[in-house]
C-alpha cells in the first residue's frame, strides 16, 4: 500500500465533535482511489489531514506513506515526500503567471519551460496560449483547475489528492477531466479522488465510502457506489448509473440483495 | 552619441526589475534618453517631438523634458538617475511638459546599488496638456546595504480630457529611509491612475508615501492603488488621499498591506474628502497576512512557509505595467 490510514479519528478544531471516526483503509500505488460520501461525511477533512494542513490534526491513529509514519510531518515535508493536493477552489493570485505558478513545485528547475509546457499539454491547455497568462479572474473555473492539475503533475508526485475536482464543471469539461485522470495514472502517479459524484468516481479503480464520519466500505469502486446508493435508498438511481465501459456493473438481484442488507443495518 | 560608459553595477541592478537598460542607452534603442551618473549628465538623446535639456548644478541637475504638441511615441523616454557611490547628495529638479494631444510613456530608473547613507531628492513638476496620454513609471533600487535617504516631491497637473498613469515601484533591495510625496491635480474629464508599491524588508527600512489626487475638474476620475509589505522590522506607511472638489467627479483609494515578522509595521491611511455634493469618492484598506489557504496551496507544492510568503509578496507587488 502506498498510503495507509490506520484508526484515524479527526476532531473539530475545538475538539468538541468528531468529524472522522476511527477510519482505516489503504490506497494501492498506481491506482485511482475515490473517497465518496454525502456532504459533511468528512471526505475533505480526511484529504486535508493526509496533506497535513495546519487546522486538521488527528486525535487518534496514524497515517503511513510508503511505510513511513507521516502523522507529525508538516505540509511541506509531506509534499517533499511526494504528496500533493489540488483544491476545490484554487486561489487566484493575480501577480503570478501560469508558467511561474506551475513551475513552483519543480524540484529540478532545468528545462523548466519544457516541463511546464508538457504539463500544460497533459491538462489540455494550449501551452502557447496559457504560458504567460496570469492566475487571475480572466481564467475560468475550469481553466484554473487545469492549471492547478498541471502544477501538481509537474512535481511528479507519487500521490495526488484531488479535492472535488468536479465542482462547478459542466459535463463536457468533466468528461475531459476524467481523461486527464487516466493520463495522470499512466504517469505512474496515484490519485486519491474526493468526490460525491458517481460519474466522475467511475474512473476510479477503488473507492471508500464515508458516512457521517464513519468508514463503511473500501472495495472496487462500483461496489462502493452500490453501497452508497443502498445507504441513501436510491435504488432506481443506482440501476440507472452503475455502468462501467457501457456494461451494467450488477444485476438487479444483486442490487436488491445489497439494498435489503443495508435496510437491515 | 553612439557609445557610452555607464556604471555596470547600475545596469545590473535594473535587471532585477526585468529592465534591460542596455537597449535604452544613447546609441541604442529608439526612445529619447537622459542619463545621469551621480550629478553629471552622461548622456542625452532626443527624438523627434521630444526635447530634453539638462543643466548641471551643485549637487544635481535641472532638467526639462518637453513633449511637443501632437507627439506620439511607442518607445518610452528613459530617465536614468544612477549613483554608484555609497554616499553623497543628488538633487534633481525635473520639469515635464506634455503639450496638447500627446501620447508618451516615461520610464525613470533611480538606481543606487551601493547606497549607504546616500541622499536623493527630487522636486518635480509635471504639466500635462489637453487630450494627452502620459504614463510615468519610476522604479527604485537602493542596493542591499542600508539603503538611501530618498525624498522626492512631485506636483502633477493633468489637463482636460487627458489620462495620466503613475507607477511607482520600490520593491527590490533595501529601500532605507524613504519619504515620497505626490500631488496630482485632475482637471475636467481627466483620468488619473496611480499605482504605488513598496516593500520594507528590515528594520533599516522606513517608507512613507503620500499619494494625493485632487479632482478639481468636472467629471474627473481617479483610482489610487497602494500596495505594500513590511517584514522583519520594516515599516511602511501608505497615505492615499482623494478629494472630490468638482461636479460629478469620481475617485477611489485602495490600500492593501501585508505585515510579516516581529516588529514590522504597516499603516494604511486612506483619506477622502468631498466638497461638491455631486462628487463621489470611496476608499478601502486592508492590513494583515496572506490567507492561510494561499500559503497551504503553495506549501503543498513543496515550498516552505517562508518561500511561499515570498512568492506571494512578489506576486502582490508584481509590476503590472510593462512598458
Amino acid at each position: 500500500m502506498l498510503l495507509e490510514i490506520k484508526e484515524v479519528t479527526i476532531p473539530t478544531l475545538d475538539q468538541k465533535c468528531v468529524i472522522v471516526n476511527d477510519v482505516s483503509f489503504g490506497i494501492e500505488e498506481g491506482s485511482i482511489h475515490a473517497i465518496i460520501g454525502p456532504n459533511g461525511s468528512g471526505k475533505s477533512t480526511l484529504a486535508y489531514t493526509i496533506m497535513g494542513l495546519g487546522d486538521y490534526k488527528t486525535s487518534k491513529g496514524k497515517i503511513y506513506f510508503d511505510g513511513v509514519d507521516i502523522s507529525n510531518l508538516s505540509i511541506t515535508e509531506r509534499a517533499k515526500l511526494g504528496i500533493t493536493l489540488t483544491w476545490q477552489e484554487p486561489a487566484r493570485i493575480d501577480g503570478l503567471s501560469v508558467h511561474k505558478y506551475v513551475a513552483l513545485g519543480l524540484k529540478d528547475k532545468s528545462k523548466m519551460k519544457e516541463k511546464v509546457m508538457e504539463a500544460l499539454k497533459i491538462v489540455n491547455l494550449e501551452p502557447e496560449r496559457y504560458y504567460n497568462r496570469r492566475i487571475d479572474e480572466s481564467l475560468s473555473g475550469g481553466e484554473r483547475k487545469r492549471v492547478e492539475l498541471a502544477a501538481a503533475i509537474v512535481m511528479n508526485p507519487r500521490l495526488i489528492i484531488l479535492d472535488e475536482p468536479d465542482s462547478g464543471l459542466d459535463f463536457i469539461v468533466l468528461e475531459d477531466f476524467m481523461n486527464i485522470f487516466e493520463k495522470i495514472k499512466k504517469l505512474n502517479m496515484t490519485i486519491l479522488l474526493i468526490t460525491h459524484r458517481e460519474d466522475i468516481g467511475m474512473v476510479a479503480d477503488y473507492g471508500t465510502l464515508l458516512w457521517r464520519g464513519d468508514h463503511i466500505i473500501t472495495d472496487v469502486f462500483p461496489k462502493v457506489m452500490l453501497r452508497y446508493c443502498a445507504k441513501a435508498g436510491l435504488k432506481e438511481f443506482c440501476k440507472r448509473t452503475l455502468f462501467k465501459n457501457g456494461a451494467v456493473c450488477f444485476d438487479d438481484d444483486y442490487i436488491d440483495r445489497i439494498f435489503k442488507e443495508e435496510n437491515k443495518t | 552619441m553612439k557609445n557610452i560608459d555607464y556604471p555596470e553595477e547600475i545596469l545590473q541592478s535594473l535587471e532585477d526589475y526585468n529592465i534591460d537598460i542596455r537597449d535604452f542607452l544613447p546609441g541604442h534603442g529608439k526612445g529619447a534618453k537622459l542619463l545621469l551618473d551621480f550629478n553629471k549628465i552622461s548622456g542625452i538623446e532626443q527624438v523627434e517631438g521630444i526635447v530634453l535639456k539638462g543643466r548641471e548644478i551643485p549637487n544635481g541637475i535641472v532638467a526639462d523634458i518637453i513633449i511637443k504638441e501632437g507627439t506620439k511615441h511607442e518607445e518610452p523616454v528613459h530617465l536614468c538617475f544612477g549613483i554608484n557611490k555609497e554616499t553623497g547628495v543628488q538633487e534633481i529638479f525635473p520639469r515635464i511638459i506634455a503639450e496638447n494631444n500627446t501620447d508618451v510613456k516615461i520610464q525613470a530608473h533611480c538606481s543606487f546599488p551601493n547606497a549607504n547613507g546616500l541622499i536623493h531628492k527630487m522636486f518635480g513638476h509635471f504639466y500635462i496638456g489637453e487630450n494627452c496620454n502620459l504614463t510615468y513609471s519610476e522604479t527604485h533600487y537602493h542596493g542591499e546595504n542600508s539603503g538611501a535617504l530618498v525624498a522626492p516631491v512631485s506636483y502633477i497637473y493633468v489637463g482636460e480630457n487627458s489620462v495620466f498613469e503613475n507607477n511607482f515601484n520600490l520593491t527590490k533591495g533595501t529601500p532605507g529611509k524613504v519619504k515620497i510625496l505626490i500631488d496630482i491635480y485632475a482637471l475636467n474629464n481627466s483620468v488619473v491612475r496611480s499605482n504605488v508599491k513598496a516593500f520594507g524588508k528590515s528594520i533599516k527600512d522606513s517608507i512613507r508615501i503620500r499619494d494625493s489626487v485632487f479632482l478639481e475638474g468636472e467629471k474627473a476620475r481617479s483610482v489610487i492603488k497602494m500596495k505594500a509589505a513590511a517584514k522583519d522590522g520594516g515599516e511602511v506607511l501608505m497615505y492615499g488621499i482623494t478629494e472630490g472638489n468638482a461636479p460629478h467627479c469620481n475617485g477611489h483609494v485602495e490600500c492593501s498591506e501585508i505585515v510579516l515578522g516581529r516588529g514590522s509595521i504597516c499603516r494604511a491611511r486612506p483619506f477622502i474628502r468631498a466638497t461638491d455634493p455631486t462628487s463621489s469618492v470611496s476608499h478601502e484598506a486592508s492590513l494583515g497576512r496572506f490567507p492561510q489557504k494561499w500559503l497551504d496551496e503553495l506549501m503543498a507544492k513543496g515550498l516552505s512557509e517562508e518561500e511561499a510568503t515570498d512568492i506571494l509578496i512578489e506576486a502582490m507587488l508584481q509590476e503590472e505595467v510593462i512598458l
